[in-house]
């Protein structure tokens, strides 16, 4: 351990070179043994998987075209091995030079990715010189289409920076870059976790796809299992790389990172908000009632006014367990759990049916609209938010043209920040607006399918901003850290944990509240109104994105935004897969939480070293092997993760608030 | 009127009676054993349904081979896939001292994917097992028949006070709930009791969702323990985390439950609204309790790092 944070010498740390032994032997087991591409993939998942050796495993049925021969692969796939085989031997005598055969062997795997798309391209692109009818064409493009690198050249490229990171980190400038990283440790290694673990549910459920008519035998079988796996997370993966399905991810991350930051919120103030699928349903009835029944001739000013509508709904939602907590001392875990359930009767209650019995009578409610679906009437045409096309559209509904005014004005904001880093964040800011006003028609013609992501996404981008300034900018954050942290020391210190509670649980219904304004509002669910099949759940996807987020605002955004693409790729799944289905994605959120929640299984060495302060005194003494890793003091009161021990605070919130 | 109080103090009424105190009185025994050992355990719900799924499924797949015994494998298994996945929460919470209740959140996340994932495997749907033709029988007289879970429910009560109070495991459990660095300068090992402890509220917990697939419904169908767990866990501090408290609390949220099941339908109230009452009232319980009578550590982790 000694090495990890003592850069007495120049050459990799022990711990480094290890880990970039480890991820090179990795990377050369891959290249052995996993199939390095697909040349090919049919309609059916099946495919052409080309080994390092040369050999083609047809798990397909019979091709009418021949395979893309990529001339160039092989040899590059090679040399890639020979530079890991050179990284392992350079990381095991701790070597100062391994990066650069990392790196190399980084640079030899992407050579041979970017060799692979181009033969790919063409061979699709040479389709129509062929002479077949325009289905069997179609069929072959998408055939040549769904080929791409495979686990054989992914695990290399991911290995090779990896090793080479390691190699670097005896640098003291590159030591100090990544270790300003540190906190992305913990998420990185769950969602590694989580992905080994799905893969081998993956395996267990869904056998691989075979439809070649004859059995592959054991090594086929390996491959193709191998494959299995890669083609699934590609799957999943997938709508990052392209731009309409990215649309589609957005949408889905909009709710995640307003409950996510309505879990972290919570979070940093010590309490366990499980309640925001119930704050969520709320928002989104406040917000359907008055963009319903609020008054029409207010014109779009009725939007604002439903948005605050639902902020307040969820915020009502959140504060009745916060006051019960600070008032009673109960535990706003299972209130909130509770309220969750009332919530949905409520919601069931309003746009479930137009009638209800009453002691024997039968009275009439005005909500549900006309049908057999659950669900409200339309909001107002005033209360609607637009999507984001509709608003950054400066062509013609025809033809659509992109507006790239904002990009312009992120730009001279990011620009300003850096030439005039004393002047504060007015100018900048005046600065983008002007720049973005004066650059608004600018546009580029894109061919989009219409996509319902709204404004609300960009609200909740806001609210994570709000989020980040309340909590870290303001006395109001510092007061609501401060009971999170400890709740002794803060009342102690004259923060009240009472006031505070309630006010940390109102905030963190109104973020989950908001997220209704995306359902309502925002016409996510195709149509504008309240629905009863609003997927509630997502309240509790809020939990596994703050975790992952680790509370923090951008964090929040993040992996929502990761959260929704496995979303939007869980549906191909099912689809294209027989034996699993979406909730695989259900499953790998429930690990990364598992995950995270164990630290990551990391030693807390690594995750949250002593101060360098701690060490330097432990290491005059000759004693740093020994040296307290972790200052009593400390124990407890935040977890390794960062985030306060919530078990333990919420509790000693209850002792003292209950009095 | 007059028919809603007949009807409550009816056999039937009774039997429903019995039937929903059992799942919360199984659940609720088992957090018992957790959180008097000092583990918090929210994974309570997620337990109920991974051994509601396993019955299920193992008793609809022996079935044909082991006929009316199958039921009672499932039973075991059930209750051995909940203690596994009670130990997770265990490792999880003790050797990696992860924050216990969202262990325990991971837990039920776990459980609101996996059934799915695993049904979808094994039968092509998401929501729900295929009827078991051989559920557990049903034991009694007259209109009075129970699946023998009620009765081991029933026995359980004592068992736990017995166990809890008049036996070294049960004083070294409370011991490590309330002062584990006192319980292990005496040579007790903490880790090993919580451990035990936290598997056997698994268990208890898997026999719960036992009953309600292959005891009470011949069927495992999706959220079908219906915050059940988290009621339990209500319950239990209701009850003080003690083993006759934890009958009271659970009788009265039993009773609870199948009021809300016999006024359904009827036209007294909307029956989304009746359903709620349980949990209105389990809110209004939290406030008057309080958290006073809390084992000392509860929710700490002990030992080193």
């Amino acid at each position: 351990m000694r090495g990890v944070t003592h850069l007495l010498d120049s050459r990799p740390s022990a711990t480094a070179s290890r880990v970039a032994l480890i991820a090179s032997a990795l990377a050369v087991l891959a290249l052995l043994l996993t199939p390095l591409a697909a040349l090919g993939r049919s309609f059916d998942s099946s495919g052409a998987l080309l080994h390092i050796s040369g050999q083609l495993l047809n798990t397909g049925g019979d091709l009418a075209a021949p395979l893309a021969q990529p001339a160039l692969l092989l040899p590059l796939a090679w040399a890639t091995l020979a530079l890991f085989v050179a990284t392992i031997f350079g990381a095991a005598r701790r070597e100062r030079w391994f990066w650069i055969t990392a790196l190399l062997a980084f640079l030899a795997a992407l050579a041979a990715l970017v060799v692979l798309d181009r033969t790919l391209a063409d061979a699709a692109a040479n389709v129509s010189h062929l002479s077949l009818r325009a289905g069997a064409k179609r069929a072959l493009r998408n055939f040549y289409g769904g080929g791409g690198m495979n686990m054989g050249l992914f695990v290399p490229l991911l290995a090779g920076l990896i090793a080479a990171g390691a190699g670097l980190s005896a640098r003291q400038v590159w030591w100090e870059r990544f270790n300003r990283l540190r906190g992305l440790l913990v998420p990185a290694a769950a969602i590694a976790l989580a992905i080994l673990v799905g893969a081998l549910i993956v395996l267990v459920v869904q056998p691989p796809i075979n439809s070649s008519g004859h059995a592959l035998g054991l090594w086929g079988g390996w491959l193709s299992h191998t494959d299995l796996v890669y083609f699934v997370y590609s799957t999943l993966f997938a709508p990052i790389t392209r731009l309409n399905p990215l649309l589609d991810s957005l949408k889905l991350a909009t709710p995640l990172i307003f409950t996510g930051l309505s879990v972290a919120f919570a979070f940093r103030a010590g309490l366990f908000n499980i309640g925001a699928p119930g704050q969520l349903t709320m928002g989104a009835v406040a917000a359907m009632l008055v963009g319903v029944y609020g008054p029409e001739s207010l014109g779009w000013l009725l939007a604002p006014l439903t948005v605050i509508a639902a902020g307040a709904g969820g915020a009502l939602w959140g504060a009745i367990p916060g006051w019960l907590k600070a008032r009673f001392g109960s535990s706003e875990v299972i209130n909130t759990i509770m309220l969750n359930y009332i919530a949905s009767g409520i919601f069931i209650f309003l746009i479930g049916s137009n009638t209800f019995p009453l002691f024997g009578q039968q009275r009439s409610l005005p909500f549900k609209a006309p049908g057999d679906e659950a669900q409200s009437y339309e909001l107002h045409p005033g209360a609607r938010l637009p999507t984001l096309l509709q608003l950054l559209n400066v062509g013609t509904p025809d033809q659509m043209k992109l507006s790239l005014g904002w990009l312009f004005a992120l730009a001279a904001y990011l620009l300003a920040r850096l030439f005039m880093r004393r002047s504060g964040a007015l100018i900048p800011v005046v600065l983008a607006l002007v720049v973005g006003a004066l650059t608004w028609r600018v546009g580029v013609a894109v061919n989009i399918e219409g996509s319902q992501l709204n404004l609300a996404f960009l609200l909740a981008l806001l609210c994570a901003a709000l989020f980040g300034t309340l909590m870290w900018r303001t006395a109001t954050g510092y007061a609501l850290r401060a009971v999170g942290l400890s709740p002794k020391a803060a009342e102690y210190g004259g923060i009240s944990v009472a006031k505070n509670t309630v006010l940390a649980m109102t905030l963190a219904g109104m973020f989950a509240g908001l997220a209704g304004t995306h359902y309502v509002q925002g016409g996510a669910l195709d149509s504008y109104r309240l629905k009863g099949n609003m997927p509630v759940n997502v309240g509790f996807d809020g939990i596994a994105v703050a975790l992952m987020g680790q509370s923090t605002p951008l964090g929040v955004v993040a992996s929502s935004a990761l959260f929704g693409t496995i979303d939007t790729g869980g549906v191909d799944v099912s689809i294209k897969m027989t034996g699993l289905n979406r909730d695989i994605v259900t499953v790998l959120k429930a690990l990364v939480v598992m995950f995270i929640a164990a630290g990551g299984f990391l030693s807390r060495r690594v995750t949250d070293p002593p101060a360098p302060v701690l060490l330097k005194a432990a290491g005059a003494t000759g004693k740093a092997e020994n040296a307290p890793v972790v200052p009593p003091a400390q124990e407890g009161a935040v977890s390794a993760s960062g985030l306060p021990n919530v078990a333990r605070s919420s509790e000693e919130n209850t002792r003292e608030g209950g009095k | 009127m007059d028919s809603v109080l007949s009807q409550i103090i009816s056999v039937t009424f009774l039997v429903t009676f019995i039937r929903s105190v059992t799942p919360l009185l199984l659940t609720g025994l088992g957090g018992l054993f957790s959180e008097r050992s000092g583990v918090v355990n929210i994974a309570l719900d997620g337990l109920i349904i991974f051994g509601a799924l396993a019955g299920a499924v193992v008793t609809q797949v022996t079935e044909p081979r082991l006929g009316a015994l199958a039921p009672w494998l499932g039973w075991v298994t059930g209750a051995l896939v909940a203690g596994f996945i009670a130990w997770i929460h265990a490792v999880l919470s003790i050797r990696y001292r992860a924050d216990q209740v969202i262990s325990g959140t991971a837990i039920n996340l776990l459980a609101s994917g996996v059934p799915s994932v695993i049904l979808a495997a094994l039968y092509g749907t998401s929501t729900e097992s295929p009827k078991v033709t051989n559920p557990l029988p049903l034991w009694g007289m007259g209109d009075l028949k129970f699946s023998p879970p009620v009765y081991f429910a029933a026995l359980m009560v004592p068992v736990a006070w017995y166990v809890l109070y008049r036996t070294p495991y049960g004083l070294r459990l409370r011991a490590t709930g309330e002062q584990p660095g006192a319980a292990a300068s005496m040579g007790v090992n903490v880790q090993r009791m919580r451990y035990s402890a936290v598997i056997l509220s698994g268990m208890l917990a898997g026999t719960a969702g036992v009953f309600m697939s292959v005891g009470n419904l011949s069927a495992y169908t999706r959220n079908m323990s219906a915050g059940m767990g988290f009621i339990a866990l209500a319950a239990l501090i209701f009850g003080q985390w003690k083993p006759l408290g934890v009958l009271g609390a659970t009788l009265l949220f039993g009773f609870l439950q199948a009021l809300s099941l016999t006024l359904d339908g009827r036209d007294i109230l909307p029956s989304s609204l009746v359903t709620v009452l349980p949990y209105l009232i389990t809110i209004l319980v939290l406030v008057f309790t309080g958290r006073s009578a809390a084992p000392g550590a509860l929710g700490k982790p002990y030992g080193d790092r």
